[in-house]
């Protein structure tokens, strides 16, 4: 029965695009619906539900689905973030004829995210990651405006090479394994570990979602794409499209194909600590808001790198956690960069000021977002943070811990110049009638912050759940 | 029933200290009456307890930490005299604090103090007595902080020194307690026989000899006599410090440690006492102010009580004892003359005074009571305590005997030239229409100097009846009262105050005044130059310590600012050159991106293939 969730929203845009009367108006409302659906069926507790019959496509083809806890996590923050972006098209696109379009593209890549997040073997995978990664590009490019145009260009460009990257890695696993299906392939790796092909395979399989995922140093596309985007579209793209791309397809394919081996771990261990400090420095001098967001996301996605690279069910736990709060805190900043530039029409921190009297929602939302990021306790952002950093420790990786908390400290710092130069020190007296964003930016944030906060001071009781089932994901 | 009545004496000036804190300073009367009747009740309660034995034991947070209170033959003597000195210096205060600020205060204090010293005197146990002993050392630093401008800075140096030395005896406690397996004071009974005990008792002995006011703790005593109100110096360093002071010390070297004459701290204990009182007195010689002169003495004669009881034989520790308490009487008896001067003068610098007696007859009448007294003047009381102190004295060393006579030599001399400049010699015009001062502040004076008086010649009533009883089985049969059983001994003290009044009498006669009479000591050849350092401060500990603290602020200041540099300076150079440098690398260039990515992929590669 979960294949609903993938084709749901695929016959939703073919019935929106149907030539009825009116219609149209009901796109909004309706994909609304979907998202809050989707968040819903994630509680669904009936084991049926979850299982799909895995030869319903053909024999090498399989299509098989399926889901466990971390995929139900990750159609949460699918669910979650889709919500969100689809409040922000209301103020951020005035035409509605574009904002009917962008609609119809943003469930097509949610189906495609759903299947990604539900595929259990390589090829299906592969299709969902290009749905979702084509209907970015027409989000990213979707204004036609020269930067919008050039960031995806560069996603395109990026986001090719790793496709090719990982259409070679899939014909060796299938040339060794004789099929796509996880379950296959990880025995066959299982015995052929040294085989120089399948380091090849597991190679460029690791470097394409690293190219996905948006990993220092293949990360190159990714501040052009998210700061050229639509506000919606930054949304979307940050909160989930990266991380299910890159680093939910990473963790699936290490759990369930690959294995971790001393090697991958270090290699994961490396580059996910070289994001999270690199780009948390790169971050401290930008003057783009959303840029700002965007190296802040490298780094946030450095952390859960990490976590993955410790190799342990805590640290695949605290990496899953942080997926889900890095969904929420993101798409509430990149909610609050879209406030801000909806009201003042600029990005540039530097011209900004005291807009806190004047964006007070905005301001208070934005803070939440910025210390769940920067780990300060009670928020939900630390507790996750803690569990990686506890697990590296526990892993015997402390160097990388130690690295970790001090990624942390310039997450803080970043976020304090942001906060400073936006929303406090002196006011522009360009911006004196700056008023407050409309609802429709204000009501997903206060949400979001919400969240924020709940899932902060009941972590021990979600974390409780987390840890627990997420011993079923290594057995499978 | 009664046993509650131990209470009380903590209770009743407790709560009246407490209320008068709420008081608004408006009510003044009010005020006033609330001191003055609940130090009367005090008195009453004092003298109702007298010579009782009582206990009461209330179980409070463990075994080991009861609140248990003891009367006895020493405390309720020691609660007669805080009494005593409360409800006189209280009434003196009445008139003397009039028109001054933070009356609510320093009332306040002066209750709280009766009541923490009751306590200490009460106290069982180690942990309760040192309960209220540090609860006194924030009276101390509030009774100095309400005097004038410079207070706040001299009761932060009480406040400092004192508590330094409450560490040390916080030290002694827990060693103490540990050593004897019990914080219950009356089953302490430790030998001195080993390392440990001696510093456990030195520690305590810190304690006790600093709230005393013996060198080289002493230093804000001097201080606090310019700064702090009059009552309080009357009060506390002259009367209350030394009760506490010398009430420890004595406990810790009677009952809780053995100490006997072959210890190596009465051998401390004296030396410390020696160098007191000669230190101290030579350093009043040269004070040219009345309350500051009488402050030094307040030291110096701590020396001769510390002496008395580090020889550890009968006739020294009783004397030492006698002394405590004639120390008390004729020293506040002092401070309130000046005081009285003070009031009705305006200064208590002496090269202002002068010609005052016919002007003042009875506070001169009863400065020259207690300043004979102090002086060890047949047959005052302080003539007594002195040789009995200078018996037991002989007994262990002749330089200790030489240095405690040579002290009252000095100390004769000062007095003798602070009469003769305040009282004596010519009245400046400005104090030609001074009056005596009024009854209230009188009386305390005239009761004190009587009290003096009567202890001199009636000295078997305080020692058979106060202080013989404390010693007990100890005194061996030995009975100190009447005319002291040494004729040398009196001879050399008359013949040392006939050389006091020659000296006197020489240096009027080559300088020409009072004030001046002892100037030939300050400026001989070798003691000008070290006087010339003391009036510098060079001598004072609490400087060296201030030196040292600033020495040690100073390198963690450089460690600070190294940090500081490190964090605000480096760092954010170091993270601000990174950033744009990062920043300048993404050029927005594809090929560039590409390039990285190729990069990256080559060196993943690389680590799978090897390893």
């Amino acid at each position: 029965m979960s294949a609903l969730l993938i084709l749901v929203p695929f016959f939703s845009v073919l019935i929106l695009n149907l030539p009825l009367k009116g219609i149209r108006k009901l796109a909004f409302g309706g994909a609304i619906c979907l998202s809050l659906l989707q968040m819903a069926a994630v509680f669904i507790p009936d084991a049926a539900f979850w299982k799909i019959n895995p030869h319903a496509f053909g024999s090498i083809f399989s299509f098989e689905l399926s889901a466990d806890s971390l995929s139900k996590v990750i159609l949460f923050c699918i669910g979650l973030v889709s919500f969100s972006a689809l409040f922000a098209t209301r103020q951020t696109l005035k035409d509605s004829a574009g904002r009917f379009n962008f609609i119809n593209i943003i469930l097509i890549a949610v189906a495609g995210m759903n299947g990604v997040a539900l595929a259990q073997d390589i090829f299906s995978l592969y299709i969902y990651l290009e749905i979702t990664a084509i209907s970015s590009f027409i989000l990213i490019a979707f204004n036609r405006d020269i930067l919008g145009l050039e960031g995806a260009f560069k996603y395109i460009l990026l986001s090719g090479v790793a496709t090719v990257l990982m259409l070679a890695g899939i014909a060796l696993f299938m040339l060794i394994a004789g099929s796509t299906s996880f379950a296959v392939i990880h025995a066959v790796l299982l015995n052929h570990n040294k085989d120089f092909l399948i380091s090849l395979g597991i190679g460029l399989f690791i470097v394409a979602l690293f190219i996905k995922s948006g990993l220092m140093p293949f990360h190159g596309w990714l501040p052009d794409a998210y700061t050229a985007a639509p506000a919606a579209a930054s949304v979307l793209l940050a909160g989930v499209v990266t991380k299910i791309a890159g680093v939910y397809v990473l963790i699936r394919i290490l759990v369930s194909v690959i294995s971790f081996s001393p090697a991958i771990k270090s290699i994961l261990l490396l580059v996910g600590a070289l994001s999270a400090i690199l780009a948390a420095i790169a971050a401290l001098t930008q003057s783009d808001f959303k840029r700002m967001l965007s190296y802040s996301s490298i780094s946030q996605v450095g952390y859960i790198i990490l976590g993955v690279g410790s190799g342990s069910v805590l640290g695949i736990a605290g990496a899953a956690l942080h997926i889900f709060n890095h969904a929420a805190f993101k798409s509430l900043l990149f909610l609050n960069s879209a406030a801000v530039e909806c009201q003042l029409g600029s990005r540039d921190i530097e011209e900004m000021g005291g807009l806190a009297k004047q964006m007070p929602v905005t301001s208070l939302t934005s803070i939440i977002g910025s210390l769940s990021c920067a780990g300060i306790p009670p928020l939900a952002g630390f507790w996750s943070k803690l569990v990686i950093v506890i697990a590296l420790w526990m892993a015997g990786f402390r160097a990388y811990a130690v690295i970790a908390v001090l990624g942390s400290i310039l997450t803080l710092t970043y976020f304090l110049i942001l906060q400073r130069k936006v929303f406090f020190g002196k006011p522009n007296a360009e911006f004196k009638d700056i008023k407050e964003a409309g609802f429709s930016l204000t009501f997903p944030a206060l949400i979001l912050a919400a969240l924020i906060i709940g899932a902060g001071i009941f972590t021990p009781f979600i974390l409780n759940r987390f840890i627990l089932s997420f011993n079923s994901i290594f057995g499978g | 029933m009664i046993a509650k009545a131990l209470l009380l004496t903590i209770i009743i000036p407790l709560f009246s200290g407490v209320i008068m804190f709420f008081l608004p300073e408006k009510l003044r009367r009010i005020k006033e009456s609330l001191l003055v009747f609940s130090s009367l009740a005090s008195l009453l309660l004092a003298i109702f307890l007298f010579q009782q034995k009582l206990t009461f034991t209330l179980p409070w947070i463990s075994p080991g930490l009861e609140l248990s209170f003891r009367l006895y033959q020493f405390s309720s003597f020691m609660l007669l005299a805080t009494a005593f000195f409360g409800f006189f210096i209280a009434l003196y205060s009445v008139v003397f604090m009039r028109g001054r600020n933070f009356l609510s205060q320093f009332y306040g204090y002066f209750l709280l103090a009766i009541a923490f010293s009751n306590g200490v005197f009460l106290s069982d146990n180690l942990l309760v007595l040192f309960f209220f002993w540090e609860a006194f050392l924030l009276l101390l630093f509030g009774m100095i902080a309400v005097g004038n401008k410079e207070a706040f800075k001299t009761a932060t140096k009480a406040f400092i020194i004192v508590g330094i030395t409450d560490l040390c005896m916080m030290l002694g406690i827990a060693l103490t307690g540990h050593l004897s397996g019990t914080m219950a004071i009356s089953r302490m009974n430790l030998p001195l026989n080993n390392g440990v005990t001696n510093l456990a008792f030195i520690l305590l002995m810190i304690g006790a000899i600093s709230k005393g006011g013996a060198m080289p703790f002493h230093s804000w005593i001097p201080d606090a006599a310019t700064d702090a109100p009059l009552p309080f110096m009357s009060f506390v360093p002259a009367a209350l410090e030394k009760l506490l002071g010398i009430y420890f010390l004595t406990r810790i070297s009677l009952d809780m440690f053995q100490m006997t004459t072959k210890s190596g701290v009465s051998i401390l204990l004296m030396t410390v006492g020696a160098i007191t009182i000669i230190l101290a007195v030579l350093m009043a010689l040269i004070q040219k102010d009345y309350k500051r002169l009488l402050s030094y003495h307040a030291v110096s004669q701590v020396g001769y009580m510390i002496l008395g009881i580090g020889t550890a034989v009968p006739a020294g520790i009783v004397g030492g004892l006698f002394h405590m308490i004639n120390n008390a009487l004729y020293k506040s008896g002092l401070f309130l003359s000046a005081g009285s001067v003070e009031k009705q003068v305006g200064t208590t610098n002496l090269e202002k005074l002068g010609g005052l007696a016919k002007k003042m007859p009875v506070t001169f009448t009863c400065f020259l009571i207690t300043a004979v007294a102090i002086s060890g003047v047949w047959p005052f009381n302080g003539f007594f305590s002195k040789e009995l102190v200078y018996e037991g004295a002989i007994e262990r060393g002749w330089i200790f005997y030489f240095i405690a006579v040579l002290g009252s030599f000095f100390t004769a001399a000062s007095f003798l030239k602070l009469g003769h400049a305040a009282f004596l010699g010519k009245l400046s015009p400005e104090n030609a229409k001074t009056k005596e001062a009024c009854f209230s502040m009188l009386i305390p004076m005239i009761v004190i100097a009587l009290v003096c008086l009567i202890f001199g010649v009636f000295n078997q009533l305080p020692l058979n009846h106060l202080i013989q009883p404390i010693l007990g089985i100890r005194l061996a049969g030995h009975n100190f009262s009447g005319f002291p059983a040494s004729i040398w001994m009196v001879v050399v003290t008359f013949a040392v105050l006939f050389l006091a009044v020659a000296n006197h009498l020489f240096g009027v006669k080559i300088k020409g005044s009072g004030l001046h009479a002892l100037d030939h000591i300050r400026y001989a050849p070798f003691m000008a130059k070290i006087y010339d350092l003391a009036e510098k401060r060079f001598f004072d500990p609490y400087n060296w310590g201030l030196g040292i603290v600033n020495i040690i602020s100073r390198i963690s200041l450089g460690i600070d600012k190294a940090v500081n540099w490190l964090s605000d300076g480096l760092s954010v150079w170091l993270a601000n050159g990174l950033s744009l440098g990062i920043r300048r690398l993404h050029t927005g260039n594809y090929s560039i991106y590409l390039a990285w990515s190729l990069v990256g992929m080559l060196v993943i590669f690389g680590v799978l293939v090897i390893l």
